[in-house]
């Protein structure tokens, strides 16, 4: 596989007009992957998902050349709401439409700009080595988009054993808010997905993102985040893990200002042999931040969940707020649930605590709603969609919260 | 304000920090097979210890020091310590305390541990260990009657080799991780109790850990038998003198609880931690565990650690008989620049096994404290419970406070409880304690006492108080 | 006993007392009454040693310089202050913060520390002089207690420590009528020709259960008027606004 990847990578190079501070960038990407290889479980942050043996598992060879072909737009997708939309095919962007916005306050670019970061994390390497643009979106400041923003993602039709990168970056500018849901639609065999998304919330904004991953699909998935939040700013983080065979959610985010907020929350609810990790990182560097995570998993069949979640205080980040809750639900006796919720604090003046459980349905409850005439597995199904349901309940916008009601079934 | 500050250096100062004037047996410097065979040979063993320890030596030589662990340490070149460090006096092995050099009995007693038996009042037996031997062994004859083994471990090799052949190296392996390898090769001496059949050990038996000679490896071994139906309560004490360089001590401590036994293990550890500006210290690289082998069987670990410039240990237990229970209390205390790795894990393989684990870690000055510990429930081991609940106190912020647990369920009909909090002593309630009349100092030790009070009330009366006023000491001069 | 002199403290940089003179003899019971933000909680505070105040004026106690004293050495000389707010702390046995508190005040003082009889045998006789429920002790101090039981615990607290100055902050806010009673009567058993109270408060209500020997109005910083127990029912008629 190394000796065709170097081909792929060559191939890239020469395809595209690259400039040479970006070949460069690119080079030293390629061979710090080249020299590491994909990550396994000695590596501290991949101990439960060994992604190398995952991918040699799934696949004898890796295409890294993608070329777009006419793809599958879904009809169906339950969107009874006005939305603006970005379509992305293969990693690139494709289309957009913000019809109900004011167009000079929202710019939409695509370039190949990569800043010069060799990244100790080798996918991300792969990424930059063979992403041949990056799309950039930008909120004005002062504007608060109107409608939610949907992100779709296709992928060409047909398209097997292919690793498709991509990467996004959104600035909000000042004083600006913006919802924005990243969807991927699935209709392809089985390929490598490694996305990246930075994003940047300026002073006083708000950002609302929503990730779901609801359609099932055999695709093997990473997707990274950076995201840093200004002064004042808001992040409320969402994430609808249930679709694909294997996905790990890498999402880190850095409290870079004083005042900052985050509520990230999480669903992992799994079925068959499906394996879904969310990992967090919060950087709490400044006084006077909050951040609350709460990821609820529900497993079933032989399916395997994993949550890493680790919040940092930095020595000035006094007055910190930082809280976080995982709790799983053990619905088959050959599922596996593994929790590392990380606390390292360094400021005094903070209050900070977690808490995971992990452990099964509670059978008294299960009687009880037997006893009010429901069969054993509607009182199982009513009870673990109650459990998940608190999660989805903490959505404020209205329209995703009845979307993801929607896409995962859990309505009660 | 001078006297003040004087006072409170003085207070600081570590009370243990004496060395005695000894003159030493040691063996070459440096580590290779001649030197364990040194050992092996001083200490008289039979054939098939020295294969033991060769055997640990040959895997050792492919181990690699690990590097995970937070508190970094400088290199240590194992070719420039002393393996073996023994007094004169006990080279032809004292017949009773009244031939013991009388520096030996001094040193203890200033350390609060007098020997003599007819001292001792409150009934505990103890196994005093000064560098690599055991020097003496209380109230052994009334062990003795009850068919109580409390020895030294060199002794229980000679009279006990099939007790000693069975069980060591049965729950620590001789091809473990690095340190407890070494430890394999080069032991020089610790604690063997062995408690019969439905015999309740009368007493508290107790080990004394002492490092004396500088340049000095400690490495001692410890391994605790509890027959069926048995119990026994196990208490440890260790300190060690100032001395300017690090002092590595690797001692390997192995538990085996069979059928319906239950083993209390205790730790007060009060190795000298450095000076304030973080020079010197005791490396404290221990490796700690326990099998609950029987069915309703228990391990309950208590630690109270507030010495060594680096605690790195993790007192574990291994599930392994039906309704068994392992327990692992913890308060760990760093200061100036202590720095601390240390949780537990427990390993949950049987039916219905239970674990609680609760930690209590306070971190003042520049040091780093954190909590490791994992928790796995196997596929096997159907309705089985893990709590845990694991606090951190910092005082000052330039120290760090930071937990890890590792959280593996494979059983649905098993649950993991798991909780933790990030706290500091506010400064109204050192307030309301000095409006109380208390001073600072005073105000901080109550505070921290009352913090760690779920853990100090496991340990048995007497080191209890002697834990509480430990945490109160380790912690002055830290706020205010 | 205590002797204020033109008291005026700062906290972040803003005013709050502008010159308080205050005097109390051995066996008076003074009052002070006054408004939100007129700067009650401020001078019990610095009375006892709160940090966080720049201070100025003169402040002597039996004729020492109070103001050089860190907060545990005036309570060694026997200045108790009853919290408005009194701290939870988790953990410390109520019973063992007593007899900790208790014997820090004798050692300083030079006398006998209690050992544990009679430490039991006192803390018996004054819950039972306070018709106080012993088990309270037994729990974690503060930790859990309702706000009368709370107050309840800081006028056991005084009536063992068996201050010279006793500086009762608000203790009468938020108690329903039965425990303003069992208060005001620890207060009142411990009165004598030797100790002295302090008793800040928003309202008469309290002062009609511990009848002062003064009455002292305390607005923006400063005492306007004092009197005698006269003044707080007529503070009590006209309100804190109107009154000059």
């Amino acid at each position: 596989m190394q000796n065709e990847l170097k081909l792929n990578f060559d191939k890239i190079i020469s395809l595209n007009n690259f400039s040479d501070s970006q070949k460069k960038i690119k080079q030293e990407n390629f061979n710090n992957y080249f020299e590491k290889g994909l990550p396994n479980k000695r590596n501290e942050d991949w101990k439960f998902s060994d992604i190398n043996q995952i991918i040699s598992k799934n696949f004898d060879n890796l295409n890294f050349i993608v070329d777009q072909k006419k793809f599958f737009e879904e009809k169906d997708f339950p969107l009874d709401f006005e939305h603006n939309k970005i379509s992305f095919v293969d990693g690139k962007l494709y289309d957009f439409d913000f019809k109900h916005e004011d167009k000079d306050k929202i710019l939409v670019d695509q370039n190949l700009d990569l800043d010069d970061t060799i990244y100790q994390n080798t996918l991300l390497n792969l990424n930059s080595a063979f992403l041949t643009s990056v799309s950039k979106i930008t909120i004005k400041k002062g504007y608060n988009v109107k409608k939610p923003l949907i992100l779709f993602n296709y992928l060409s039709d047909g398209l097997k054993s292919s690793a498709i990168n991509s990467r996004v970056d959104i600035n909000l500018e000042d004083e600006s808010s913006l919802c924005l849901v990243n969807f991927l639609n699935e209709n392809s065999e089985k390929n490598f997905i490694n996305f990246r998304q930075k994003i940047k919330i300026g002073e006083n904004s708000i950002l609302k993102n929503y990730n779901l991953d609801s359609y099932t699909s055999e695709n093997i998935k990473y997707f990274n985040k950076d995201i840093n939040l200004s002064k004042n700013s808001h992040l409320e983080y969402f994430i609808l893990s249930e679709g694909s065979k294997f996905i790990k959610q890498d999402i880190n985010c850095n409290l870079d200002d004083e005042y900052g907020s985050i509520a990230l929350n999480g669903i992992i609810n799994l079925e068959n042999e499906k394996h879904h990790e969310i990992k967090t990182v919060i950087n709490h560097k400044k006084e006077n931040c909050k951040s609350y995570q709460l990821i609820k998993s529900v497993l079933n069949d032989k399916s395997k969940g994993i949550y890493q979640g680790k919040i940092f205080v930095s020595p000035e980040a006094q007055k910190t707020d930082g809280y976080q809750l995982s709790r799983a639900l053990l619905l088959n006796e050959s599922v596996e649930f593994n929790a590392k919720p990380e606390l390292e604090i360094y400021a005094d003046d903070v209050k900070c605590s977690h808490g995971s459980t992990s452990g099964n349905i509670d059978e008294n409850s299960i009687f009880y709603l037997m006893s009010r005439g429901l069969s054993y597995s509607e009182s199982k199904k009513l009870l673990t969609n109650g459990f998940l349901n608190e999660v989805i309940e903490k959505i404020s916008n209205e329209d995703v919260k009845r979307l993801v009601k929607k896409l995962s079934g859990i309505n009660v | 304000m001078d006297s003040r500050q004087k006072e409170i250096d003085s207070l600081k100062d570590y009370k243990y920090g004496f060395s005695t004037d000894i003159e030493n047996t040691k063996a070459p410097k440096g580590l290779n097979e001649d030197v364990i065979k040194f050992i092996s040979n001083i200490k008289k063993e039979p054939q098939w210890m020295l294969d033991f320890r060769l055997k640990a030596f040959e895997r050792f030589k492919q181990l690699k020091e690990p590097d995970w662990q937070k508190p970094k340490y400088p290199k240590i070149d194992y070719q420039d310590l002393y393996y073996y460090s023994a007094p004169k006096s006990m080279k032809d092995k004292p017949k009773s305390l009244d031939d013991l050099d009388p520096k030996l009995l001094e040193t203890y007693k200033k350390l609060g541990i007098p020997l003599q038996e007819q001292a001792r009042l409150n009934g505990i037996a103890v196994d005093a260990v000064f560098d690599s031997v055991s020097v003496a062994t209380t109230f052994k004859e009334e062990l003795t009657k009850q068919g109580i083994i409390f020895c030294s471990m060199s002794e229980a090799i000679q009279k006990h080799p099939e007790l000693v052949k069975k069980y060591l190296g049965s729950v620590i392996p001789t091809t473990d991780h690095f340190f407890a390898t070494l430890n394999s090769a080069v032991f020089t001496d610790g604690s063997f109790v062995y408690i019969p059949e439905n015999v309740k050990c009368p007493m508290e038996l107790s080990t004394y850990f002492r490092i004396n000679a500088s340049e000095t490896g400690q490495f001692e071994r410890t391994l605790i038998i509890a027959d069926k139906g048995s119990y026994v309560s196990y208490l440890e004490g260790c300190t060690a003198p100032m001395r300017d360089e690090n002092q590595l001590h690797a001692a390997n401590v192995e538990l085996i609880a069979l059928d319906d036994a239950e083993i209390k293990y205790s730790t007060v550890q009060n190795w000298y931690p450095g000076d304030k500006d973080g020079k010197g210290g005791i490396y404290n690289f221990v490796t700690k565990r326990g099998l609950c082998k029987g069915k309703n069987s228990k391990i309950s670990w208590t630690q109270v650690e507030t010495g060594s410039a680096i605690t790195w240990k993790y007192p574990s237990c291994i599930l392994k008989g039906d309704n068994s229970i392992g327990e692992f209390y913890s308060i760990a205390i760093t200061n100036n620049h202590q720095k601390a790795d240390t949780g537990t894990k427990m390993i949950h393989l049987g039916k219905n096994t239970k674990s609680k684990i609760i930690s209590k870690g306070i971190s003042a000055g520049k040091s780093d404290m954190m909590y490791r510990g994992l928790v796995d429930i196997s596929s096997k081991a159907d309705n089985s419970r893990n709590f845990t609940q694991c606090d951190s106190l910092l005082m000052g912020n330039k120290c760090g406070a930071h937990t890890i647990p590792y959280i593996k369920n494979k059983n649905l009909k098993s649950n993991i409880e798991h909780e933790a909090t990030t706290s500091k002593i506010s400064d109204e309630q050192l307030y309301y304690c000095n409006q109380r009349g208390l001073n600072q100092e005073e105000a901080v030790s109550l505070i921290v006492n009352g913090f760690c009070k779920e853990v100090l009330q496991q340990l048995p009366m007497e080191f209890a108080v002697e834990a509480q006023k430990l945490v109160g000491i380790s912690l002055e001069g830290s706020v205010g | 006993m205590l002797s204020i002199e033109n008291l005026k403290a700062k906290i972040d940089e803003k005013e709050i007392l502008k010159g308080l003179n205050l005097n109390i003899k051995p066996g008076e019971v003074h009052a002070i009454m006054g408004p939100n933000g007129s700067g009650k909680s401020t001078l019990s505070n610095i009375l006892s040693g709160k940090k966080g105040y720049e201070i100025n004026g003169k402040v002597t106690f039996d004729g020492e310089n109070l103001l050089e004293l860190e907060t545990e050495e005036r309570a060694h000389k026997g200045i108790f202050l009853a919290f408005q707010y009194p701290m939870e702390i988790p953990g410390v046995n109520t019973n063992t913060f007593l007899k900790t508190s208790i014997n820090a005040i004798k050692k300083a003082r030079g006398e006998k520390e209690l050992d544990a009889i009679e430490f039991l045998k006192l803390i018996k006789e004054k819950s039972a002089e306070l018709k106080f429920d012993e088990k309270i002790l037994n729990r974690q101090l503060n930790v859990g207690f309702s706000g009368g039981e709370k107050k309840k615990n800081e006028i056991l607290q005084m009536s063992i420590l068996n201050p010279k100055l006793s500086i009762l902050d608000e203790t009468d806010s938020g108690l329903d009528i039965d425990a303003l009673r069992i208060v005001s009567e620890g207060v009142n058993s411990l009165r004598n020709k030797n100790n002295s109270f302090l008793i800040i408060t928003h309202y008469q209500r309290l002062l009609d259960y511990i009848k002062p020997d003064f009455v002292h109005v305390l607005k923006n910083g400063q005492i306007i008027k004092s009197g005698d127990f006269e003044l707080a029912k007529e503070l009590e008629k006209v309100g804190y606004e109107d009154f000059n």
